[in-house]
């Protein structure tokens, strides 16, 4: 069944996006992710403009989002403090990353650096982490919480200034390494377009040492804002959120992320850590792909307006 | 005395284009003047016909050669970017850029015969008749974009099906009816289309005819459209506190199987 979609201007399967909406919201009420990364390129090939697909998914992460954090908040397991401190890093952030990003157009080559370095770091993030969980995995670890905390251990940021108590993460650090995360997520996402959830959650679990069953509940909720941010902001400058495509995949969304969260705590933390890793050696093989791989076309043709 | 009169005439050849009368008349129509576009628009098709008749009414002798060619195209122009990658190392990066404008969101022209037997380059591109002779120039204030990424723009353009040549596809009924039909697209961008057809004869026009087709959307397709254009930042905040809504009204609805 197809409908037409008023502002792509042009009809989808009905049945289709409700799916890819469904699949989606799965993977962010299971990890804490906005799922951009993959739903954005697979609206685009459905033929989809890119600045639609890009501002339309991102009103799907504000209903997931919302939808995860009260569940999560329900149990218990969101961190609004740490939450709180990442956003307002994030918020700094954003407005550097569009400082950066001009820095790196103007000094040409800025395609070549961004994709390489994204390469890089989530090759070696989900490597590490995949490693890790693997072993924990192998060894039936059996803690419930997040990284293995050696007993009584001190780690590099705890001499650190600003100490704050993060109660639900059961952690009482500085807030200064908190906010430096937001603040390069913030720059990623400029940089990327994209929300940077699947770098946030395994940061907060191996940088900051969160439980991983508080990290997926804060990650979606620092995404609201972001997700709720680049909705609006899109809105109003290209007038490019489709009403419809919006609709339909919060529908499908909804029932996805409902599942990720039941699916999501039946997990072990290992093993949803081992799950993860695999997602982000996923993305970073597909970047990967793109950049080795000869197009089919080298050229690329985007149109910018009206005249 | 002369000499006016042969300005005059100039310069209504040049107020009118191309298009000399040489003693015949064409009257054309479309099957339909107005495309709605509702929730289950797929694309539609159009057919546009005429005849081609002398000034005394009566139908031009077969004999006489006649070309017909119809043009449809939006008329609204667009600015686009063309990026080419280049290898670099092992790596496929995004090395030179060009902006166009004048970018028609839709061109199809349909013809008696192929193009460059009917006219000649110039006459093409003096009325951007050919996927080939459309005039995509360079943006104001961007250098002119060598000729693989004006080409770019037309590939990427037959591949999303919104420009099309059908050498052929106008076919004569009888030796003054001609009819040709043009399948519309469901990404036909909604506005103005034109829809231009020429008769040429010994490779010049000799009548010509425009006509507009309205492509609009209609109810609620329409109704959004217009909010987001017209109210964006209204627009934008109902867009981001209905999807919160929905998330929170979605988590009261699974509570109780938690």
């Amino acid at each position: 069944m197809q409908i037409y979609l008023p502002i792509a201007e042009m009809p989808v399967n009905i049945f289709l996006i409700i799916g890819l909406g469904a699949a989606v919201g799965f993977l962010s009420g299971m990890f804490g992710v906005g799922g951009g990364f993959i739903l954005t390129p697979f609206l685009m090939f459905l033929g989809i403009p890119p600045a639609v697909a890009v501002a339309t998914q991102s009103a799907q992460i504000v209903a997931s989002s919302v939808q995860g954090v009260i569940a999560h908040w329900r149990k218990g397991s969101v961190d609004f403090k740490m939450g709180g401190v990442l956003l307002g890093g994030g918020v700094v952030g954003s407005i550097a990353g569009i400082q950066v990003f001009n820095a790196l157009k103007a000094a040409g080559q800025a395609d070549l650096f961004i994709s390489l370095s994204y390469v890089i770091f989530l090759g070696s993030v989900g490597g590490l982490m995949f490693w890790e969980s693997l072993q924990a995995v192998r060894h039936g670890g059996s803690n419930v919480g997040g990284v293995k905390r050696e007993p009584g251990g001190h780690y590099w940021v705890h001499g650190w200034p600003l100490k704050m108590r993060f109660q639900r993460s059961k952690l009482y650090i500085s807030a200064i390494p908190p906010a430096i995360l937001g603040f390069l997520i913030g720059v990623l996402s400029v940089i990327m377009g994209v929300g940077g959830g699947f770098i946030l959650v395994p940061a907060m679990i191996y940088f900051l040492r969160m439980p991983t069953s508080i990290v997926v509940g804060t990650s979606l909720y620092q995404i609201i804002f972001v997700a709720a941010f680049s909705t609006f902001l899109h809105a109003v400058t290209n007038h490019t959120v489709d009403a419809i495509l919006a609709t339909l995949l919060i529908l499908g969304g909804v029932i996805g992320v409902q599942f990720g969260l039941r699916f999501g705590a039946r997990l072990r933390s290992e093993q949803m850590r081992l799950f993860l890793a695999i997602l982000v050696l996923g993305i970073c093989a597909r970047l990967g792909l793109d950049l080795v791989l000869t197009p089919s076309d080298t050229f690329s043709v985007t149109i910018e307006g009206a005249e | 005395m002369k000499f006016r009169a042969a300005f005059f005439a100039a310069s209504t050849a040049l107020a009118l284009g191309p298009l000399t009368a040489r003693g015949e008349d064409l009257a054309a129509g479309i099957s339909r003047d107005t495309v709605e576009i509702t929730s289950n628009f797929t694309g539609t098709d159009v057919v546009v016909f005429g005849a081609i008749e002398s000034e005394t009414g009566e139908a031009l002798p077969a004999t006489e050669p006649r070309d017909v060619v119809v043009v449809i195209r939006s008329d609204k122009p667009y600015t686009v970017t063309v990026r080419q990658k280049e290898r670099v190392g092992p790596i496929w990066v995004n090395q030179n850029m060009r902006r166009f404008a004048g970018v028609p969101g839709f061109y199809f022209v349909a013809s008696t015969r192929p193009l460059k037997e009917i006219a000649n380059a110039d006459m093409l591109g003096q009325l951007e008749v050919g996927l080939d002779h459309l005039a995509l120039g360079p943006a104001p204030g961007a250098i002119g974009g060598p000729r693989d990424y004006r080409e770019a723009i037309v590939r990427a353009k037959m591949r999303a099906g919104l420009y099309g040549e059908h050498q052929g596809g106008v076919s004569f009924l009888s030796g003054s009816l001609f009819r040709t039909t043009v399948a519309l697209p469901a990404n036909v961008p909604a506005g103005n289309l034109k829809v231009l057809v020429y008769v040429f004869s010994h490779g010049q026009v000799s009548s010509s005819n425009s006509m507009t087709l309205f492509i609009d959307k209609t109810g609620v397709e329409r109704r959004l459209s217009d909010f987001a254009r017209n109210d964006p930042v209204f627009y934008g905040a109902a867009a981001v506190l209905l999807a919160a809504f929905a998330g929170f009204l979605a988590s009261l609805a699974f509570r109780e199987r938690q």
